[in-house]
Parts: C-alpha cells; sequence; structure tokens
C-alpha cells in the first residue's frame, strides 16, 4: 500500500491517481475525503491526534507500506513583512509541523517491516531563495532538513526517506499567479521551462522504484538549481 | 496485567534485544547517555512490544508525549516501562 497525504486535490491528487494508474494500492489521507474515488481515512496533517488517529488505523490493516508521500502543502506568495500572523501559523504547522508528524507516526509501520520509502515535498524556492517567498520556503527549507536527517535516522532499517522540490506547477496553489511571473522563477532554473504535474509523478515513481534504492537523504530539485 | 506480569515482558524484550549480554535491572536506564539501548535497540524493543500486546489483546502506543518526555518518559527506566504497559493493558 502507499499513502499520500492532500490526496483530495492538487499535486496530492494527481499523485494518487497517477499511482492508482500503475496498479498500487493507495490510501488517501485528506482532510475532505467526500468524492474521493479511492480508500480514505480523514486526516488534518497539522492536527496530531488526527494523524495518530489515522496511524492506527492504518495500523489495524495489517498491511505492507510501501510508500508515504507527503504531499498536503499550504501556499503564501507574500513578503514576510505583509504576511499576517495566521498565515505564518498555518505554513510552518501545514508544511513542516504537519510532515513532522506524519513521518514520526507513521515511520513504526516501516521501522517494523524494515524497508519502506518516504516522499516529502519542498519547493525549488528553497535553492533559489525566491523574493516573495521567505515564510513559504522557511517552512518547506525545515521539511528538507528535517528530510535529510530523517533519513539518517531511518537508515538502518532500510527506509529512505528523499524530498522533491518543484517549482511552479499548476495547482490551486498557485491560483492567482501570472504566466510571467511563473517564467521569471522557472528562468532561474538549470532547464528554463514550466514543469507539469506529470513530471512530479514520474519522480514519484522513481522513487518509489526498487532502482532507487541507493538514495536516500537527498532533495531532487525539480528543473535544477 | 498486573505490574509483575508487565516487568517479565519488559525485561524478556529487553534480554532479547541485548541478546542477553547485560543484566536487566528495574532501574536500568533505556534512553540517555547510561542506557545499554542504542536508539536502533529501543525501537526493536519497542515493536516487540507492540506484538505482545497485540498477543494480550490491547495496542501499546510509544509514540506518545508521555513517552517521548525524557523527565516523565516510560523510557526512563525498566520499572517506569513495565508500569506504563501495565497501564495501557488496562485501557
Amino acid at each position: 500500500m502507499i499513502i499520500v497525504t492532500g490526496a483530495s486535490r492538487g499535486l496530492g491528487q494527481a499523485i494518487t491517481e497517477r499511482l492508482s494508474d500503475i496498479g498500487e494500492d493507495v490510501l488517501g489521507l485528506a482532510r475532505n475525503t467526500s468524492g474521493m474515488n479511492i480508500d480514505a481515512i480523514e486526516c488534518d496533517v497539522s492536527d496530531y491526534a488526527s494523524v495518530k488517529n489515522a496511524s492506527k488505523e492504518v495500523k489495524r490493516m495489517k498491511k505492507p507500506v510501501k510508500a508515504f508521500i507527503n504531499a498536503a502543502g499550504v501556499a503564501s506568495m507574500n513578503m514576510a513583512v505583509t504576511t499576517d500572523e495566521s498565515s505564518v501559523q498555518k505554513l510552518i504547522q501545514t508544511n513542516l509541523v504537519g510532515t513532522i508528524y506524519c513521518c514520526q507516526l507513521f515511520a513504526p509501520i516501516m521501522l517494523r517491516q524494515k524497508y519502506g520509502s518516504f516522499i516529502n515535498f519542498s519547493t525549488i524556492a528553497v535553492a533559489l531563495a525566491l523574493k516573495g517567498e521567505s515564510v513559504y520556503a522557511a517552512s518547506k527549507a525545515g521539511v528538507e532538513s528535517f528530510s535529510r536527517t530523517f533519513a539518517r535516522e531511518m537508515a538502518d532499517f532500510n527506509v529512505r526517506v528523499n524530498c522533491i522540490a518543484p517549482g511552479p506547477i499548476r495547482t490551486d496553489l498557485l491560483r492567482g499567479i501570472t504566466d510571467s511571473q511563473i517564467e521569471k522563477i522557472t528562468s532561474q532554473q538549470v532547464i528554463p521551462k514550466q514543469f507539469q504535474k506529470s513530471d512530479i509523478c514520474d519522480l514519484v515513481e522513481l522513487l518509489i522504484d526498487k532502482k532507487a534504492a541507493s538514495l536516500s537523504g537527498q532533495v531532487l530539485n525539480v528543473g535544477g538549481v | 496485567m498486573n505490574i509483575k506480569q508487565s516487568k517479565e515482558i519488559i525485561i524478556s524484550a529487553i534480554n532479547d534485544a541485548l541478546e542477553g549480554k547485560a543484566e536487566i535491572t528495574k532501574d536500568m536506564q533505556l534512553i540517555g547517555g547510561e542506557s545499554l539501548l542504542d536508539s536502533m535497540k529501543l525501537v526493536e524493543v519497542c515493536l516487540a512490544l507492540e506484538d505482545l500486546a497485540d498477543e494480550h489483546g490491547f495496542e501499546f502506543d510509544w509514540t506518545s508525549e508521555a513517552a517521548m518526555s525524557k523527565s516523565r518518559s516510560m523510557f526512563r527506566n525498566v520499572a517506569a516501562l513495565a508500569e506504563e504497559f501495565a497501564n495501557q493493558s488496562e485501557v
């Protein structure tokens, strides 16, 4: 089984659909599971008790968990000085703390199996220090740092941890961002083009594959930096 | 499950993790600098306790705040872990 957070929309939904298409048994976690056409559990990743309940439910299923994909996230494109307090809290709580909660509470399942793969999501804004994304990038820089260290903690148990750091991908998170703003960002990548959700799904497929057994503690910057 | 049964289970699980290479007392620390268990061994003990709890018909939760906090952690010594394991068996 592969578990995907944020599975009801955006990148999480695209990953869920791709994995289902290639025959994987996918379990989605989302705050609102109504209308989802895969097995799903309601879960707010920013709420410890909610993640814990979901992890208990999964443990009771007694199914092996091949991969856990932390795709849930929120974005806010603002300068630090114009980001309100609640947005700061929400960004850190969902993107960073939510990823930590999911990793720590679902890790025991993989520790027991002595295999598995976590995929966490960062952003190319971390490496490029993109103006107007300071708080969002800070939350994701935390995810990168956590993932690198968590990878070392999991390595003795044959569990891999990696990050994918996409550039601007057309999802709800980019609502209100103009094409010229996107081009300004993508022009800073090694491959200066806008990648699509399907490109990210390809990387997810790569990272969960046995052929990626040598990759852990890595951040894959989409498009290159 | 009473404390005596719980303690026997805990000692057995730790003994297995340490492959019988140390004498296990109720005061033996399970975390911190003086622990004989490294983090990997401690996880192995926890997973073994999950299985043993399952055999006894309850869920052992070792990821709770009480488990992780060093000052009142259930891992501060064997006796504390035995007490918590017995407590969780009653829930």
